[in-house]
């Protein structure tokens, strides 16, 4: 579905990302994990278009998509939820989902994925009238996932969901990404909460440096030293604790 | 009293020419965070293709109304594709373009007046379309050309507000004047709606000119006294502000009627100023508030 191969890129004159190369097979979740400040949000806006790559070539679905403009590639079915849940503060909650499904002209269709939408994520629903300024940091998260939705894309590209969230909320959060990607959506969840991602996920990429360090099958890097040394507090990953996400 | 009213009356109407210039200055702003300083000019603009379009075309006045609103709109998404955005490469889109863009405006406006110099020379150009008798409201006489600038305003003012309330494309011009990133992550064709924003703006400036053409005289330098007294109105309102815009406009109008009936007319242009001064002591953000956005 996606294929990264050999990316180079970042801002201005400084280089982030040194030759990426990864793959995402149709209906797989992948987990891209990774310290503060390796790039990973930076290979997700390279992968979006919302900036250039340098040099590598990123296929989507079949067809090229670098250099494509951001709108463009949204089209083709590929949506970027971002990190830090960048809602519009001064839409309400609907306003917000519609702009998601901005590219859709069939009001019918939109109006039944909004519906799908409520029933994901009900707090939404009773709320769909407010400003989005007025939601939890929970809530703006549901918000944004539930934004990348409205388009019914083929894949999503999602940036840390879980971040700063409670961990009751967190566990809500996993759990609806477990469905959508079981519902056909091809994902790639970038994580700090390493344990969750690969509980979750098949396969897994551990970017470093702006390359990929590490990469390997969930099960296999949960049990990989380095990853278990670097990302996990060097104990061994408690695999029942998350077993209940998975249905 | 009917001195008074019959002021109040005059300001008004041509404080709604104000609040559709500063309307559409702060529709820019908002939407592309650039201080257009051109702005009076492409009012000057507008209210010469509306000229032209009286003498040449048979056009009734509200069709010649939308369709210099069409020509400027269209003139004004060339002049922002071919120039502004080009300055815009130079540090990351429309944000930061600052310094430049300034000098940029200020340097089209020259432009422009000089091109319409070329056009049409320095001689002011009367616009007489004729709209009949005045109407007779009890006391009130009021000329049917400040009924049809109120009139055309209140309802340009009406269709903005709806097209950006209820339609998506509406939506999402909203969505761009706050964050243009997550715009493109919504599959909004950003470049094509900061035309359109662009656009706009100028339309609104344009049928400001339209309607005070009949009234005035329609020449090359009229942009400059009314881009001054725009930014004054958008500030009182609260720069960015839509409906800011329209009150600052407003009572722009009002004061600068009422002091030079009351005060003295040949300072009236200092009461817009005073006005200004007065509100930013007491709210420096303007009356409703600067429009407030997030970065991007
Ligand atoms: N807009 C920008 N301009 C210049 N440099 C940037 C920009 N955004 C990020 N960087 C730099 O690029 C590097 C990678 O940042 P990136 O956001 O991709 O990291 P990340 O892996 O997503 O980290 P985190 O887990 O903290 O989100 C960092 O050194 C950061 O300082
Ligand atoms: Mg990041």
């Amino acid at each position: 579905m996606l294929e990264i191969a050999g990316v180079e890129g970042g801002y201005g004159s400084v280089q982030i990302l040194n030759g990426v190369s990864m793959r995402v097979a149709r209906g797989q979740m992948v987990a891209l994990l990774g310290g503060n400040g390796t790039g990973k949000s930076t290979l997700l806006k390279t992968i979006s278009g919302l900036i250039k790559p340098w040099k590598g070539s990123i296929t989507f679905d079949g067809q090229r998509i670098d250099g494509l403009r951001p709108d463009l590639i949204v089209r083709r079915g590929l949506v970027q939820v971002t990190q830090g849940k960048e809602a519009y503060p001064g839409l309400t909650v609907e306003e917000n989902l519609r702009l998601g499904a901005h590219v859709r002209r069939d009001r019918a269709g939109v109006r039944r994925t909004l519906e799908r939408v409520f029933e994901y994520f009900p707090i939404l629903g009773d709320r769909r009238n407010q400003f989005s300024a007025t939601l939890s940091g929970g809530q703006l998260q549901m918000l944004c996932i539930g934004r990348g939705m409205m388009s019914e894309p083929k894949m999503m590209l999602l940036d840390e969901p879980s971040a700063a969230l409670a961990p009751q909320v967190v566990l809500d959060i996993f759990r609806i990404i477990g469905r959508i990607c079981r519902e056909g959506t091809t994902l790639l969840l970038v994580e700090q909460n390493v344990r969750m991602a690969l509980l979750l996920a098949e396969y897994g990429y551990v970017i470093r440096d702006g390359v990929v360090h590490i990469e390997g099958p969930a099960e296999k890097l949960i049990g990989d030293d380095n990853v278990r040394l670097s990302y996990l507090g060097g104990t061994v990953a408690d695999r029942d604790g998350g077993k209940n996400l998975r249905h | 009293m009917q001195y008074f009213m019959d002021l109040v009356v005059v300001g008004f109407s041509i404080g709604m020419v104000y609040a559709l210039v500063a309307l559409g200055i702060s529709f820019i702003y908002s939407g592309l965070d650039i201080v257009h300083f051109a702005h009076g000019e492409i009012y000057m603009l507008g209210a010469f293709i509306g000229v032209a379009l009286f003498k040449h075309t048979g056009l009734s006045y509200p069709m010649l109304l939308i369709a210099s609103m069409v020509l400027t709109g269209l003139l004004g998404v060339a002049i922002e594709r071919l120039f502004y955005r080009r300055l815009t490469r130079a540090g990351g889109g429309y944000t930061f373009a600052g310094m430049g863009m300034i000098i940029c405006g200020f340097g089209m406006s020259i432009v422009l007046q000089n091109v319409a110099y070329l056009i049409w020379g320095a001689k002011p150009l009367p616009f007489p379309v004729s709209f009949g008798m005045p109407l007779e409201i009890g006391e009130l006489t009021l000329p049917r050309s400040y009924i049809w600038i109120v009139g055309a305003a209140l309802i340009l003012m009406a269709a903005l507000h709806l097209f950006l309330k209820k339609t998506r494309l509406g939506l999402a011009a909203r969505a761009v004047a706050h964050n243009k990133e997550i715009a493109y992550l919504m599959g909004i064709n950003v470049p094509m709606m900061i035309s359109v924003l662009f656009g706009i703006g100028c339309a609104l400036a344009a049928a400001a000119g339209v309607l005070v053409g009949p009234i005035n005289y329609v020449q090359v330098l009229m942009g400059i006294g009314i881009l001054i007294k725009a930014f004054a109105a958008a500030v009182i309102g609260g720069f960015g502000n839509l409906p800011g815009a329209v009150l600052g406009g407003l009572l722009v109008g009002v004061t600068e009627s009422l002091g030079a009936g009351y005060l003295s007319g040949s300072y009236k242009d200092i009461y817009a100023f005073i006005l200004l001064i007065f509100v930013l002591m007491v709210r420096p953000s303007g009356i409703l508030g600067v429009s407030i956005k997030s970065k991007a």
